[in-house]
């Protein structure tokens, strides 16, 4: 299986610049998620590397191939698309033959193709249907099926579970993980949203405004954040931020939050480099991590007893929101705690020193 | 902190590789050369119809029908509208003219205020034979002009408007009723119920909502089926011959006599002059609202 | 219970619309209808015989013009389907290139604008022997052009079927370009990268995708020309002798010539039939359709 390359990649239409300079390199048999919001330029990406969209400017290879100016259907890809894109005039199996009749391939080989990608997904049963006859999973394995047939080195993935109700779509993410798994193929996949970027990813490229913002394993992009970007994007709920000021008292490294007078210890932070006094930080906090009531520990970075604001129950989760200045923070709690909180009453709750996030205010980026 | 330079692409000096793309392919050449001819096969009649109508005879005798005029004249368009011989009668093309405009304005007011008018009736308030009604309409708007031409003719002449324009406007609106009811009918069916239930809780009449609320939402599709009715009735020349009598030919018969009918010797610049004429009004609204008129024409067509 | 406003209000509304319809076509038609069956001439008669109530039916057909005039109407629909043909295949053309698509609506649809009479007259001038595009042909090197179609009882036809060509090509590639635009771009997508030919793909994916637009575009064109009257009296009156008459000319023609009244109804109520034969697969196929989307919803 080949690996993908993005060399400089420039994309514009006309005069609006989408990807200036762009690079990536997708490894062999890796599951690389392009993970952003709309309008960031990650379906742009993805396009220009099937070839339904030409570069301004740079070099895409596939494995020892220079790709660039080739026609999309030279590029040893395949592709599933948002609408599933399926030929409504074909039946299932008039779907899975068509590429590859058009490929010229032997009739045993595409027999054989075709029976091995509909006993995967099983679509057996529905081989001599219409699309419209077939619900929405059903639809989406079947252009799933049309991908895996043309045995493509590289497979693209363009938001291809948005049309799906939830449920559904938990079960097609493990479906499509489980496919990888056992195929080892490189695939490529956009989407917006973070959850099926963590469950399938092997790795996640975060984009946003053309620019790749981060690279990394689902675990870094969670736990070490590049950037403040990165931080808020990913995770539900948001990550807590703080505005506040580093401050050196001896061998220790504190941030104050003015507003409350909270004091950070950051003294066990593994920073990038030298803090500098007087220096302005964000602090991220994911909800999580922090101990509340017994769990609580003395030697954390930092301890809150903050009144209770509100609470919510999101199914196997609950969420405390805690009244800090002018902002609230939100806390993960067991929902065994939700019927002892009381509105206005404080709580109590700590955070520990490695788990926490210290972003320079001024760049964004992570220090 | 950004993926920017990462890999291999690190070593490579960190500016754009330019890239030009646009090779002009020998299929697209070819399909600019075959859609070239087409257009020129539409275009070529009007070019030829206009230059024979600014040429002096002399010229036309000749018989080089592609060339430009050597001499410009006018002559022709003013024979045309002042003189052009309908048998015995030589006056000009210009009383056909008005009497089409006189058939155009109450043909637009009464079709379209009896079409709209149904077509939100049907629409928005819950008519419980609507759909049998809106299957006939369909029909009617296909039938063909002769299975009602003579009945139409006998009532039209006990009405005593048989010959004048009035006859004509009546017969344009009765035509065309199904036609538009159909597309005003499609239009307001896209407007939200919730909002008429909202208005008739407000104590809103039916009069009441189609003016304040209704015809305020209807500018698109108004100017669509007034391009469609100006184009349809100026263009006519059936009803307009049956029921026009002697006194309220419209533009196209008047044209249509002069020309085919009569049996002088045919005065070619004249005649394409006053086909222009008639041809101007139409064109004049079509380059004008190029795009409602496409979808004015189609309209009618596809929803159904 | 009182006679509520709001239920009396819409229903008042749609008299004027009922009324055309109930006079104006359905009584109209069942008149002519009627009429077909008695022995009018100049005006009308309201007795049927019963031992003669087909007999302008069996004048009509024992008509050669009439015959000449059926069969006209199968040759036009036939070579103006041309236009469905040329339409489409334009359409697909100037949906793959981009370019010049504004421009070149603008000129292949203005013919619509123009009436069939002006459209009829404008072809007549170019069919002139003497001075029109034949003489230019052989002025300029090709002695031996022949373009005087409408002259001579075999060729007059096409003539009529080249100016309907004319007038209704760019309403069909409207059509057909509103029908190309409604497909999922992501299919066109699908094929590019799947490799799909562009003949293949044409003639697999997307006319099936677009047989609705097709059978809509059929039964318009037909419905046209079982209405052929202005093109006829504009380019030929009928002639060379009856070689151009069309159901819809025999019927004016046997009322304001003949003054007729039984025998153009019975000419109208075969137009009509024949327009319902049009019709049938339509409304057929739309009845179908919905029944089976309500199939695969239940």
């Amino acid at each position: 299986m080949p690996d993908v390359r993005f060399e400089h990649i420039v994309k514009r239409f006309g005069t609006l610049s989408v990807l200036e300079d762009l690079n990536l390199t997708v490894a062999d048999g890796e599951f690389l998620v392009l993970l952003g919001p709309s309008g960031c330029g990650k379906t742009t990406l993805l396009n220009l590397l099937a070839g339904l969209l030409d570069v301004t400017g740079g070099r895409i290879t596939i494995g020892e191939r220079d790709v660039t100016e080739l026609d999309p259907s030279q590029r040893g890809l395949a592709m599933v698309f948002q609408s599933y894109a399926l030929y409504p005039t074909k039946t299932v199996e008039g779907n899975l033959r068509f590429g590859l009749a058009a490929q010229k391939l032997d009739r045993a080989e595409i027999d054989r193709r075709v029976a091995w990608a509909a006993q995967l997904l099983q679509l057996e049963r529905m081989m001599s249907r219409k699309p419209s006859q077939l619900s929405g999973g059903q639809r989406q394995r079947v252009a799933i099926g049309r991908a895996l047939v043309k045995h493509a080195g590289v497979l693209l993935f363009d938001e291809p579970l948005s049309n799906l109700d939830a449920k559904l779509r938990t079960e097609m993410r493990l479906e499509i993980k489980k496919l990888h798994q056992a195929l080892h193929q490189t695939i490529v996949y956009v989407t917006h949203d973070q959850i099926e970027a963590m469950t399938m990813a092997t790795r996640i490229a975060v984009m946003d405004q053309g620019v790749i913002q981060q690279i990394g394993t689902p675990d870094e992009i969670y736990e070490r954040p590049a950037n403040l970007f990165v931080a808020r994007f990913i995770g539900s709920p948001a990550i807590n931020t703080f505005d506040a000021t580093l401050a050196i008292e001896g061998d220790r490294v504190l941030a104050r939050h003015a507003p409350t007078g909270i004091a950070i210890d950051l003294t066990r932070h593994a920073f990038g480099r030298r803090p500098e006094a007087g220096a302005p930080v964000v602090i991220g906090l994911r909800p999580e991590h922090f101990a509340v009531d017994g769990a609580v520990r003395e030697d954390d970075a930092v301890r809150l007893s903050l009144p209770v604001r509100y609470s919510e129950r999101t199914g196997s989760d609950a969420t405390a929101f805690l009244e800090a200045g002018d902002q609230l923070v939100a806390i993960r709690i067991e929902p065994s705690l939700m019927p002892s909180l009381r509105i206005g009453e404080a709580m109590n709750a700590s955070f520990p020193g490695e788990k926490l996030s210290v972003f320079d205010a001024r760049s964004g980026l992570r220090m | 902190m950004s993926a920017r330079a990462e890999g291999t692409a690190a070593a490579l000096p960190p500016i754009a590789i330019p890239r030009r793309r646009r090779r002009i392919r020998g299929s697209s050449i070819a399909v600019f050369v075959f859609l070239t001819m087409v257009a020129l096969f539409v275009a070529i009649p009007l070019y030829v119809v206009v230059v024979t109508s600014f040429k002096p005879i002399e010229e036309i005798t000749l018989g080089e029908i592609f060339n430009l005029p050597v001499r410009w004249t006018i002559q022709p368009w003013m024979k045309a509208w002042n003189e052009l011989c309908t048998g015995l009668a030589c006056d000009g093309i210009k009383q056909g003219f008005f009497n089409s405009v006189a058939i155009l304005f109450p043909s637009l007011v009464l079709s379209i205020a009896i079409s709209s008018v149904t077509g939100y009736a049907l629409a928005l308030w819950n008519v419980r034979w609507a759909n049998g009604f809106l299957f006939v309409l369909f029909i009617c708007a296909f039938v063909p002009f002769q299975i009602i031409m003579i009945p139409l003719i006998i009532i039209v002449a006990s009405l005593g408007i048989f010959g004048t324009v009035w006859a004509i406007a009546l017969v344009h609106a009765v035509l065309s009723m199904p036609l538009l009811t159909l597309i005003f009918r499609n239009f307001y069916k896209d407007i939200p119920r919730e909002l008429i239930n909202a208005a008739i809780m407000d104590s809103g009449s039916f009069w009441r909502i189609f003016r304040e609320i209704v015809l305020p939402m209807s500018g698109n599709i108004m100017v669509v089926v007034l391009i469609l009715m100006i184009t349809t009735v100026w263009n006519d020349y059936l009803v307009g011959l049956t029921f026009g009598g002697i006194s309220a030919k419209p533009m196209t018969v008047i044209l249509a006599n002069s020309v085919i009918t009569s049996r002088g010797e045919a005065i070619y610049n004249v005649n394409m002059a006053a086909a222009l004429l008639t041809a101007v009004p139409p064109l004049v609204v079509y380059f004008a609202l190029g795009r409602f008129f496409v979808q004015g024409i189609t309209s009618g067509a596809i929803k159904g | 219970m009182a006679l509520r406003w709001s239920w009396a209000a819409p229903r008042i509304a749609l008299v004027p619309a009922l009324a055309i319809t109930l006079v104006g076509f359905a009584g109209s038609i069942g008149w002519t209808i009627f009429q077909s069956f008695t022995q009018s001439r100049r005006f009308p008669d309201y007795v049927i015989d019963p031992a003669r109530w087909l007999s302008q039916y069996e004048r009509l057909f024992a008509n050669e013009t009439w015959w000449t005039a059926l069969q006209n109407l199968l040759v036009l629909a036939i070579g103006s389907a041309l236009a469905i043909v040329f339409g489409f295949i334009l359409a697909a053309l100037v949906e793959r290139e981009k370019f010049g698509e504004g421009v070149f609506r603008t000129i292949l649809l203005y013919p619509l604008a123009v009436s069939l009479i002006v459209t009829g007259l404008v072809w007549r001038w170019i069919f002139n022997p003497s001075l029109g595009v034949e003489a230019f042909l052989r002025a300029n090197g090709f002695p031996d052009a022949s373009f005087n179609w409408l002259a001579a009882p075999e060729t007059a036809m096409y003539g009529i079927i080249l100016a309907s060509i004319w007038h209704g090509l760019g309403f069909y590639m409207a059509l057909m370009l509103a029908g190309l635009k409604s497909i999922n771009t992501e299919i066109w997508s699908a094929a590019r990268l799947d490799g799909v030919g562009v003949m293949r793909l044409y003639v697999e994916i997307i006319v099936p995708m677009m047989k609705f637009t097709f059978l809509t575009c059929a039964i318009l064109l037909s419905l046209g020309v079982v209405k052929a009257y202005d093109i006829v009296v504009a380019m030929t009156n009928g002639g060379p002798g009856t070689s151009t008459w069309t159901p819809a000319y025999f019927a004016i023609n046997a009322y304001s010539t003949r003054s007729n009244i039984g025998f153009a109804s019975a000419a109208a109520v075969i137009m009509l039939l024949i327009t319902l034969a049009i019709f049938l697969p339509l409304v057929v196929i739309t009845a179908w359709q919905a029944r089976r989307s309500e199939q695969v919803r239940g």
